[in-house]
């Protein structure tokens, strides 16, 4: 029984770390799947959003307002206008100048703005960790008195439910919506799309915005859940992010999410069965397989070359 | 922002100032090599403010041999790769006396440059055995080793009663040295180590390891590293019901670990070199350091005002600026520092070092508790 809850708080553990890393790896995914190269910048947008909640809850605890789903929902808003903006402007500065040159080159470019964007932060915000407010607290425990008790805290469920309902959304954003049409004409024919009247480069835009703003929920969610944020800490989210992007499926949105979900899983399982040395390695190690075995991913189509 | 404009304006202008002061004739350059940015800059705030105190002083004094001390100073980011850059800037600016690094990680190949290239180098705050055990001249430190801290925390856990102990560690030279350091000593009283593992330095998420330390029921967790993973790690602890307590070397005791861990931090236990601000004899340089707005009771603070005065000391005594005459005199003299009398072994150790056990609090104050 003992050994039955264990795993299940592995499980548990896994999965919520998963699917912050699925939120953040659909920025990856949905901007290779329309122009076809990777935003390495996409990690510090993650971080950006974390800094601007956590700047939104203290500049609402200074004014006195203590109200949970207002600080919530003001600090969500906030953090998601800053980084889709940002995310915007990255694309308009960086990205569309050097837009359909050789495929190093926006490369490159994603570097480039990946590390002013980290210097951006020290410079503004210092360098040190800040503390980040721990706003959901509290949560269930089952087991016995004395021996081990499986914990879900109210934290692990709110992010749970904010992922399935981001999800869910873009989903359906995706399949319904106008500009969701024309994303998945763009990511489909990018030329073809384009003489058919469609403004590619808006849709480009909106691709970016959309994948910022998931970042945002994704930063503030994992601020309160870990409680320190540093300049830095975008950029190993961003590298595990985009693992969960190839592992899934780069290009593919049900596979960053399930990408994010295993990859999350088999982090937190090796840390509770083998070592936490060894988590690492073996989230990359999946990467090289999967990329030896099935180079376009879990749920990726296989590429057909376009003559 | 306007901190950091004023900053950038003080940064030039120091900078304008080192260029001109460049061009006066006689001067010996002190380089001065920590982290300034980066996830321990906090420990490099406490270096650099104790090593510029110590040298504006001795300058107040008329500075050595009729020569003023001239602060160069590096950022070094507490990363192995940046250390050796730096030391590599060194050799290239022609300094030949360093006050530095910081991390035992970033102090071991540097001081393969400094070896080489006939720099002396006193480290304020690099514990690691290692560094000092590879029969270098020019090496000295002014802290304690983590040969000798480890047992001191060690022995005080052991003394606690423990039933059973988890020993994490991030993998570095230092907190593994350190944790190693301890599990030897525990196993040798024969305390049970429940487990023993690694972390990787800059992880936020120890949700996995919090629940493996519940399922192994320990009671006591000793943690060798710095504070911003011990923070989350205390705080994610606690937020799982993690009842057990915790342990970490001076590299998690600075006020950091309370933004990061708020309540969860109180009744941590730190070793740390003594609190050298309450010593009566110091209490002059302590009110210098208060005057400028600067606080003196960090652990590194003395210890890098220590290692300039000593570097002029050894100057003084070899009356020579020759870096392996300096060092000759280092190894042969006895010095009076903040720190205390100094006598260094052959390997550039101090004689005597003591650490001490402290209590740390959720408001950032500490007890010491033997």
């Amino acid at each position: 029984m003992q050994d039955l809850l264990y795993f299940f708080q592995q499980l548990i553990n896994g999965l919520t770390i998963g699917s912050t890393y699925a939120l953040i790896a659909i920025g990856y995914t949905m901007v290779y799947g329309i122009i076809g190269m990777i935003n390495f910048a996409h990690g510090e947008i993650y971080m950006i959003g974390a800094y601007t909640a956590l700047i939104a809850i203290t500049g609402l605890a200074t004014l006195g307002i203590a109200w949970l789903p207002l600080v919530l929902l003001v600090a969500l808003v906030c953090a998601m206008i800053v980084s889709s903006s940002m995310g915007w402007a990255v694309e308009r500065v960086a990205y569309r100048p050097v837009r359909g040159r050789h495929r190093l080159i926006p490369l490159i470019s994603a570097i480039g703005m990946s590390i002013f964007l980290q210097n951006y932060v020290h410079l503004a915000q210092g360098s040190r960790n800040i503390g980040f407010p721990s706003l959901i607290q509290g949560g269930f425990t089952f087991g016995s008195e004395g021996s081990f008790q499986m914990s879900l805290s109210y934290m692990q469920i709110t992010i749970f439910i904010t992922t399935l309902i981001c999800m869910t959304a873009l989903s359906l954003f995706i399949s319904r919506s106008r500009i969701g049409r024309a994303c998945r004409a763009v990511s489909q024919d990018l030329g073809m799309a384009n003489l058919l009247g469609i403004d590619t480069n808006r849709i480009i835009s909106a691709t970016f915005v959309i994948g910022a703003a998931l970042a945002a929920v994704a930063g503030l969610l994992l601020g309160m859940y870990y409680g320190s944020i540093d300049p830095l800490f975008g950029f190993i989210a961003g590298l595990k992010a985009f693992t969960a992007a190839v592992l899934g499926g780069i290009g593919s949105i049900p596979g960053a999410m399930l990408g994010g979900l295993i990859l999350g899983v088999a982090e937190s399982m090796t840390s509770g069965y083998l070592s936490g040395e060894y988590k690492d390695v073996v989230s990359f190690g999946l990467l090289i397989l999967i990329l030896l075995f099935k180079p376009t991913g879990l749920l990726g189509k296989p590429e057909v070359e376009k003559i | 922002m306007k901190t950091s404009v004023k900053k950038l304006v003080t940064a030039v202008s120091t900078s304008v100032a080192l260029m001109a002061a460049g061009n006066a004739a006689a001067e010996i350059q002190i380089g001065i090599a920590g982290p300034m940015t980066g996830p321990v800059a906090q420990y490099g705030d406490m270096q650099f403010s104790g090593a510029r105190m110590a040298i504006e002083q001795i300058n107040a004094n008329g500075g050595v041999m009729g020569e003023q001390l001239v602060a160069v100073e590096y950022d070094d980011v507490c990363d192995p790769k940046q250390a050796v850059t730096v030391a590599n800037s060194m050799v290239n600016d022609g300094v030949q006396f360093v006050i530095g690094h910081l991390c035992s990680s970033s102090t071991q190949p540097a001081s393969d440059i400094y070896e080489d290239e006939g720099i002396l180098m006193v480290t304020p705050a690099s514990t690691s055995p290692d560094i000092t055990e590879r029969g270098y001249e020019l090496v000295f430190r002014t802290i304690g080793l983590d040969s000798m801290q480890g047992p001191v925390a060690a022995n005080y856990l052991a003394s606690l009663n423990p039933e059973r102990v988890a020993i994490v560690h991030d993998k570095q030279q230092y907190g593994e040295g350190i944790a190693t350091a301890v599990r030897d000593t525990l196993e040798a009283k024969g305390v049970e180590i429940a487990m023993f593992e690694g972390i990787t330095a800059g992880d936020k998420d120890f949700s996995s390891l919090v629940t493996k330390m519940k399922q192994a029921d320990v009671d006591f967790v000793y943690y060798g590293g710095y504070h911003p993973e011990l923070g989350l790690i205390l705080r994610q602890a606690g937020q799982a019901g993690l009842d057990a307590r915790f342990m970490g070397p001076e590299g998690v005791g600075n006020k950091d670990i309370n933004t990061i861990a708020g309540e969860a931090a109180e009744g941590l236990l730190v070793t740390l070199p003594p609190s050298f601000d309450q010593k009566a004899e110091n209490q002059a340089l302590v009110k210098a350091f208060q005057d400028k707005g600067e606080d003196p009771s960090g652990p590194f603070v003395l210890t890098s005002y220590a290692a300039v005065q000593l570097v002029v000391d050894g100057i003084k005594q070899a009356e020579s600026t020759d870096p392996f005459e300096v060092a000759q005199a280092l190894r042969s003299g006895s010095f009076e520092t903040p720190i205390g009398t100094v006598q260094y072994d052959e390997a550039g150790d101090l004689q005597s070092f003591e650490f001490v056990v402290y209590e740390w609090h959720s408001d950032g104050s500490k007890t010491p508790v033997n």
